[in-house]
């Protein structure tokens, strides 16, 4: 049935969890365009062939006419699905700059497409001009501090780091009490951990072994 | 209105409409399975995915769209019997939408009345069960849901449960983290404590 490649690209997004993201799916979206192509070619010969027995193609309504009227409605329901696909894709690549950061772990830029690698990079630069324009950095304290300093553990070996005024070097499974805006970068890397999270954490493990 | 780029918007209109061809249409044999040429002749019965149908019929008028299987009487009397019992999903998820953009295409008025009356009945014990069972398990009735009564269960189970978190303190409140803190001193009192 005409359109269900389309429809097939569309439900791998919609059944993946919100925020998500499936691998390009490029074999079946090469598929689809040329799908596209194929009922372009269809339009155009019915269309020749009406216009060679001279039939006005604005108003004639004949077998030839709602078989391109078929072909045509087709051929922009797929380009929907086409359309839908990638902006959706790129409204969560979009919100992997503020969930992540600028740099994408490996995992997730195998799920891209070329074009939309260079849309995240394109993204980016696009946000940190804005940010250095304006002096400030619009990624940090997502959610409210209850306070300015935090304690944290450090998950990997990440060496000697310059922080503000002064550098402090983070080796695997020191503790530190750092400012919080320093430290957010590294806590969404996964290369530190909140302490208070951990602490959290234990405590629900604790009160499940009761 | 739903936009250009909604999914589920799109999804719907995936679903298959038996419709009558008014005209026959050359170069789309691939539409009718039964088909000797490469196209339909008039007064055909085939499926047709919502879009294909509504864009034929209002651009057109080139087909006839039957009511789908899910509007039918025999659905009718199972969803006054017990509205809640009747598995949706499997009948079409998207059974709501659809049934809002039928309407205008077919002539039936009672189809608006009967989906207020599905979704009415069928709220209240998506509303209820949403609040009363527990947080780590699916309720057994949740597959027979359709994709918007799925939401709305899902919303209602949110917000119960940061109704709860709220209810136990939240840590926003001064008091209620000094509180926190005392619990905290309690906790190695062991299996008595919670």
């Amino acid at each position: 049935m005409y359109g269900r490649r389309a429809s097939q690209l569309l439900k791998e997004v919609d059944s993946c969890e919100a925020g998500q993201l499936v691998p390009f799916n490029s074999d079946v979206f090469d598929q689809v365009i040329r799908e596209c192509n194929e009922h372009n070619t269809q339009f155009q010969s019915l269309i020749r062939k009406m216009v060679e027995q001279n039939l006005d193609i604005e108003t004639t309504r004949n077998d030839d006419h709602y078989g391109a009227a078929v072909h045509h409605l087709s051929l922009l329901r797929n380009k929907r699905c086409l359309m839908a696909y990638m902006y959706n894709r790129a409204e969560v690549i979009q919100s992997f700059r503020w969930k992540i950061g600028p740099v994408l772990p490996h995992e997730i830029q195998e799920k891209l497409h070329f074009s939309e690698k260079e849309y995240f990079k394109n993204h980016s630069a696009a946000i940190k001009s804005y940010m250095s324009e304006m002096d400030i950095d619009l990624t940090v304290d997502m959610v409210p501090p209850k306070d300015p300093y935090i304690q944290v553990r450090v998950l990997e070996d990440i060496g000697e780091v310059s922080l503000g005024d002064h550098s402090i070097s983070l080796t695997k499974n020191s503790l530190h009490f750092l400012r919080r805006t320093d430290t957010e970068q590294f806590i969404s890397q996964f290369w530190i951990s909140d302490m208070e999270l951990v602490r959290k954490h234990n405590q629900a493990d604790s009160k499940q072994e009761w | 209105m739903p936009g250009y780029y909604d999914i589920d918007d799109i999804l719907m209109e995936e679903e298959p409409i038996s419709v009558v061809f008014q005209v026959s249409a050359n170069g789309v044999g691939l539409l009718d399975p039964g088909a000797e040429r490469n196209s339909v002749e008039k007064g055909a019965k085939v499926d047709l995915p919502f879009w294909l149908a509504h864009g034929l019929l209002s651009l057109e008028q080139a087909v006839s769209i039957n009511v789908p299987p899910c509007f039918t009487q025999k659905t009718r009397k199972e969803i006054q019997a017990d509205a809640a019992c009747v598995d949706l999903r499997i009948r079409c998820p998207y059974f709501y939408e659809l049934g809002c953009k039928i309407v205008p295409l077919v002539n039936d008025r009672s189809i608006g009345l009967f989906l207020r009356y599905a979704f009415t009945s069928r709220y209240k014990e998506i509303l209820s069960k949403s609040h009363s069972s527990s947080m780590m398990t699916v309720p057994k009735f949740v597959p027979r849901l359709t994709k918007e009564e799925a939401q709305v269960f899902e919303s209602a189970r949110d917000s119960m449960t940061a109704f709860k978190k709220w209810r136990a303190g939240g840590v926003r409140l001064q008091k209620a983290s000094i509180l926190g803190r005392k619990r905290k001193t309690k906790l190695p009192d062991g299996p008595s404590a919670p």
